[in-house]
């Protein structure tokens, strides 16, 4: 069917197959997979050409030092299952970390220091001495992105000279969180071995987190080389080389099937990384819900003990429903705690954490505490104020760490 | 037991729309047609299930409290009613074309080869995503943030009482001294509520799991929609199959598949679909698509707030079509005057749909940048849209590519104007609203690239032809 102001014609992409060209081609699906891999595999060299610029195939192999190697120097910080976590502080001192080495300044190009959870805004250095010049303190920042350090490329400072007779990480500033290190990598930067790491980046496993559903990494937080690009750029590099090869053969009627596979080729590339990802994500989830029930799944999950307490405080509540307050310092409770309390008439502050008036609350009103700062209860006076507020008289019904069901009188 | 029940139960809003849209059809489009088959399941889905929360609508207005009969007996009814008409007016193509569309699924007809292994293989993969999001929907109890904050606050209160209660802002809350609730989003329209109310009752108990099977319906309704629409609008099988593939792998889509409760998808779905139906429209010109268009439309702004804006964008498209000598000037000049009159809202801090306009033009153009080429939410999609339309930038003004085009420029006016002016702009440097309302127009993007593109192709045969045909 044609539009009104077009004369008929057929709109199946039968128009496109029987084109001259194309018939003679035969399938042209093998040709485009051949071009678009040997594409990929120009992008992967001229990347590597690029991102490891010393010998492709170096005599060393990476050398790193785990977090109970590490010496911390300054700062207070404890090793916690395999990872030296620094406390937070306001930043008076601010935190150094070294480690003894005895390495070749020439084998090792880059420096990674393995830590999570760093404050965007700190200002993190790596420092470094060497034989060359033993009494003289070296260093240069380190870039943080998405609360990582990113590997810092050395070869070219002119003090990287030598051997290298220690390594450290200075963090000056305040850490508003602790802040975990792992460790830290010497990288020769060979050709296969920043592949690799690139392969681990994307095939690096990304759960499900509470920002999933707003966006998604496709792999390792923090990507040298992004696997949507690459792939984009073998597809425009492989799409060039058709078209030359087309033309070339005088069968550039074949075209627009050969970018079409091209393209529906990268991205089967990327949907084989998505759909290892969501595999592994279903094995997980399987792990901690599969086969429980409803009520079971919620004590499972990471708000289980709060689901616990409200399923406590829902047996001290009426059958019909209740005017209920729900009060947390995070926000995160406030809200999951009001969740588990429907379908009781809950009322609960959704964006700061703040709690009415007591003058807004009447007779009958029941009010939950969950890990919350300022609410107090006179056991004796039977009165609960928080906040500094006016007292109001409430009897408890619930009372277990942290947490509490009263109902006002 | 539990899962049969919940099966038949959701199955039965899919039955209903696809008889209703199945005795809507017309002799010329018969349901052994290509891809009229997969487009009545796919649109009947999201009409049915949209249909059956309007009835829940109407039941709690009249006061009858929700229930297994009072939902499900008049949808039963009515899909025997409707299947009834559809089978009579067509009693032998009916089991036919269920049994052909079938039959299609693993040998479709006109396939041979590699395009035929091709096919299976792609279909096989689909098959796959969809098993491994149902383990996520089957598994994980109610996950993500807004979920629990303002959607499914609405189902449980509303599956608990039987009917539906009002939501109110706090000083309204205060002010009713009990009669109405609160949540985060007291405002927002009861559609996806609803559904997972249907699913509970289904159910016989609350269970905030498995009342998330209508986000994995809807995902795979929307694969079908799309594979049916551009079969009817003259694709090939496996063009069409491959495309479906393209919105079905949208990884952001999956995830709101696998995380279910927001209405992000349940809103790209139907307006997906609406722009499909309009283009059903536009090419055949029956009245029966242009009432599905508008019942989509009207679907859109029942989902979320936004939906009003984005039913809005299909008001170009049907003017082109309506008047295709002046209709692309008219909706020219519409979008600049839109744009003009943001612009003049813009110095007053007006609010719209709950974003507030302000004059400083601060797109976020690298964290936009970010999240749509260099991270993984949209695979290579907006690589591909770009492509197209580059390649195709002589078709996008044709008769047949014109409604989708003027469709998809008023999108991204939409989204730029969100970003771009308002104080949405500051969720696109935390990448906590530009996906999900990306994910709104991103399979609509996805169609649009495939038809430029397939429109680039027969442009490009067209010359290799005509360069073929040796000179008089």
């Amino acid at each position: 069917m044609a539009h009104p102001d077009e004369p008929q014609r057929p709109l199946t992409n039968a128009a496109a197959d029987d084109a001259p060209g194309v018939a003679s081609a035969g399938h042209p699906s093998l040709e485009a997979l051949a071009v678009f891999v040997f594409a990929l595999a120009v992008c992967v060299v001229g990347y590597l050409a690029v991102a490891a610029p010393g010998p492709w195939f170096p005599n060393v192999s990476q050398k790193g030092w785990a977090a109970r190697e590490l010496t911390l120097a300054r700062g207070a910080g404890t090793l916690e299952r395999g990872e030296l976590v620094l406390a937070a502080n306001d930043g008076a001192g601010g935190a150094l970390v070294t480690v003894e080495t005895d390495i070749r300044s020439a084998d090792f190009r880059a420096i990674a220091w393995e830590a999570t959870d760093v404050p965007e805004q700190a200002d993190v250095r790596l420092v470094w001495r060497s034989d060359y010049a033993p009494g003289k303190l070296n260093s240069t920042p380190i870039a943080v992105a998405s609360g990582r350090l990113l590997p810092t490329l050395v070869s070219s400072n002119p003090n990287w000279v030598g051997r290298i007779r220690g390594l450290a990480l200075a963090v000056n500033g305040p850490l508003p969180r602790r802040m975990r290190i792992r460790g830290v990598v010497a990288k020769p930067l060979g050709a296969a071995e920043v592949a690799g790491d690139r392969v681990r980046e994307w095939l690096a496993f990304e759960g499900f987190t509470g920002t999933s559903i707003n966006s998604i990494t496709g792999g390792a937080d923090v990507q040298d080389l992004p696997l949507p690009v690459l792939t984009a750029a073998a597809v425009a590099l492989a799409a060039l080389a058709w078209l030359g090869l087309a033309r070339y053969r005088a069968r550039a009627a074949s075209l627009p099937a050969g970018l079409a596979i091209l393209f529906v080729a990268a991205w089967l590339l990327q949907d084989a990384r998505w759909m290892w990802d969501l595999a592994r994500q279903a094995r997980v989830t399987a792990r901690t819900y599969a086969g429980l029930g409803w009520r079971d799944k919620h004590l499972a999950a990471e708000d289980g003990p709060l689901f616990a307490f409200i399923e406590n405080v829902r047996a001290k509540l009426p059958a019909e429903p209740a005017r209920v307050f729900m009060s947390a310092d995070e926000h995160y409770f406030r809200g999951r705690g009001a969740y588990h309390l429907y379908p009781h008439n809950v009322f609960y502050e959704p964006y700061r954490n703040a709690i009415p008036a007591s003058s807004r609350l009447r007779s009958g009103d029941y009010f939950v505490v969950y890990q919350r700062r300022g609410v107090q209860y006179d056991a004796a006076a039977q009165k609960l104020r928080w906040d500094g507020g006016e007292p109001i008289a409430a009897d408890l019904l619930l009372n277990v760490p942290g947490a509490a069901l009263f109902r006002i009188r | 037991m539990d899962g049969l029940k919940l099966f038949a139960g959701l199955l039965l809003p899919w039955l209903f729309g696809m008889a209703v849209l199945a005795a809507g059809l017309r002799a010329r489009n018969p349901l052994d047609a290509p891809g009229e088959f997969a487009w009545i399941a796919g649109a009947g889905y999201l009409a049915g299930a949209f249909l059956s929360t309007l009835w829940m609508r109407a039941l709690s207005l009249a006061g009858v409290p929700f229930g297994i009969l009072a939902i499900g007996a008049p949808l039963l009814a009515a899909t025997l009613a409707a299947g009834y008409f559809a089978g009579r007016r067509d009693s032998r193509r009916l089991p036919r074309a269920a049994l052909a569309a079938l039959r299609a699924l693993v040998s479709p007809p006109g396939l041979e080869g590699t395009a035929r292994l091709a096919w299976r293989l792609l279909f096989a993969w689909i098959v796959l995503r969809f098993i491994l999001l149902g383990f996520e929907v089957w598994w994980q109890p109610l996950y993500p943030w807004d979920a629990w904050i303002q959607w499914a606050t609405k189902a449980r209160v509303w599956y608990e009482l039987g009917r539906i209660v009002p939501f109110a802002r706090a000083d309204a809350w205060f002010a009713a001294d009990g009669a109405a609730y609160f949540d985060a989003s007291p405002n927002y329209p009861p559609t996806a509520p609803l559904l997972q109310v249907w699913a509970c009752i289904v159910l016989g108990r609350w269970d905030d799991a498995l009342m998330n099977w209508p986000w994995w319906q809807i995902a795979v309704a929307l694969a079908f929609a799309v594979y049916g629409a551009l079969r009817t609008l003259g694709m090939s099988a496996l063009g069409a199959l491959v495309v479906a593939y393209l919105v079905a792998s949208l990884p952001l889509a999956n995830v709101h598949v696998a995380l279910a409760g927001y209405a992000d998808l349940p809103m790209a779905a139907y307006y997906t679909c609406a722009v499909l139906a309009l283009l059903r429209w536009a090419a055949a010109r029956d009245l029966r698509d242009a009432a599905l268009v508008a019942l989509l439309a009207l679907a859109c702004t029942q989902v979320k707030v936004p939906g009003l804006a984005w039913a809005l964008t299909l008001v170009p498209g049907v003017i082109v079509v309506l008047l295709p000598r002046l209709g692309l000037k008219i909706a020219a000049a519409g979008l600049g005057a839109a744009i003009f009159l943001l612009t003049v809202l813009a110095q007053t801090s007006t609010k719209i749909l709950g974003y507030r306009l302000h004059l400083d033009f601060e797109p976020a153009w690298q964290a936009l940048g970010e999240s749509y080429f260099l991270l993984g939410n949209w695979n290579l999609l907006w690589y591909g849209v770009l492509a197209a339309a580059v390649l195709a930038w002589r078709q996008l003004l044709s008769p047949t590519l014109v409604p989708l085009t003027v469709i998809v420029a008023a999108g991204v006016v939409f989204l730029f104007v969100v970003f771009g002016f308002t104080n949405a702009s500051a969720w696109v440097t935390d990448r906590t609203t530009v996906n999900r309302a990306t994910l709104h127009f991103a399979p609509v993007a996805a169609i649009f690239a495939a038809l430029a593109f397939r429109a680039f192709a027969l442009r490009w045969a067209d010359s290799r032809a005509l360069a073929a045909v040796p000179a008089p």
